[in-house]
């Protein structure tokens, strides 16, 4: 029985550690839809990619990690400049991307 | 000319379309057509791989509405952004070109060497847009500037996803004898993610229209 608990509590542990990450940046310099585009384009080619969300709106883009993947701030800053943007602001964060969406939707960030 | 009337078709076939700028973003290739008012017609294409610069070419056609002397160029060409400003709500840049080809020259009816530079500078926000750019093309037979002045207002703020629609208006001045002050135009102007399609009247009810698409 306490076997069959560790194991348990083991496997609860793993899954947690391998859950999809989101990562929510403040972007300057987004004002038309080619800026998303390209930023799509670039942050979409890294395989650790699962997801991302643009919103001129709110200055943000965001990109959910695939389970058990990691992007480094550094790296998601270096992307974001090579692509001709200024980020601001980056904080990794409990909202899935469908949270992220339907706040946008909503309006209500 | 065939080749432009084909960059055009291409370009409207693929169904997306060009931002005024030259070099769109990283990795990002841009098709652009612009028809202006009978007086001058251009396609390119160039591809960015930085989001700095980009390299391609271009058609220009010429048609003085002065006296009828006629230019067809060709050119090779590599954009540069000198300056970007990134701001909380807007955004301002510097681009300037540089490139070389060739030109036929209506009064000899004979090909020469041409060459090209220009520079633009453009402030946006979601909802005001302001861009001034000048395009010199010379050789040893003419030398023409096009200056374009466009000024846009937005009715609403667009989105990634959203269609973004433009009120704009373009005053362009030519020199070399293209034609005789400037020309103003009214546009209306739509674009949505890649796809950028502008239309409009000049002031004497010429078509000005622009296709751009990036990809």
């Amino acid at each position: 029985m306490k076997n069959s608990l560790s194991f348990a509590l083991a496997l609860m542990l793993i899954s947690a550690t391998a859950q999809a990450d989101t990562i929510e940046m403040k972007v300057y310099g987004l004002v038309c839809g080619f800026c998303a585009q390209g930023i799509e384009k670039t942050l979409r080619k890294n395989p650790a990619t699962a997801d991302v969300v643009v919103s001129l709106e709110d200055k943000l883009v965001a990109i959910e990690t695939r389970a058990g993947h990691d992007i480094s701030d550094a790296d998601l800053t270096r992307a974001l400049t090579e692509s001709g943007y200024d980020v601001k602001a980056i904080a990794h964060t409990q909202r899935s991307m469908a949270e992220i969406r339907a706040s946008l939707k909503s309006g209500n960030h | 000319m065939n080749l432009f009337k084909c960059m055009c078709a291409c370009a409207l076939a693929a169904g997306t379309g060009a931002y005024a700028k030259p070099i769109a973003f990283a990795h990002g290739t841009t098709v652009m057509a612009e028809y202006g008012a009978g007086t001058m017609n251009e396609a390119q294409v160039f591809y960015a791989p930085k989001y700095y610069l980009s390299f391609g070419g271009g058609m220009l056609s010429l048609d003085s509405d002065v006296d009828g002397r006629r230019r067809d160029i060709t050119y090779l060409r590599a954009n540069y952004l000198l300056k970007r400003w990134n701001m909380e709500a807007a955004q301002a840049n510097v681009f300037v070109w540089g490139g070389a080809g060739q030109a036929w020259v209506s009064e000899s009816d004979s090909h020469a060497f041409a060459w090209n530079t220009g520079a633009q500078l453009d402030y946006e926000t979601r909802r005001v847009y302001a861009s001034l750019k000048t395009d010199l093309h010379e050789s040893p037979a003419f030398s023409h500037r096009i200056d374009t002045l466009q000024l846009g207002i937005a009715p609403y703020k667009h989105d990634f996803n959203t269609l973004a629609t433009w009120f704009v208006v373009q005053g362009r001045h030519y020199t070399g004898g293209i034609h005789d002050g400037a020309e103003w135009a009214l546009l209306l102007r739509l674009f949505k993610r890649g796809a950028w399609v502008e239309a409009g009247s000049t002031t004497d009810g010429k078509l000005q229209a622009m296709a751009m698409f990036n990809f």
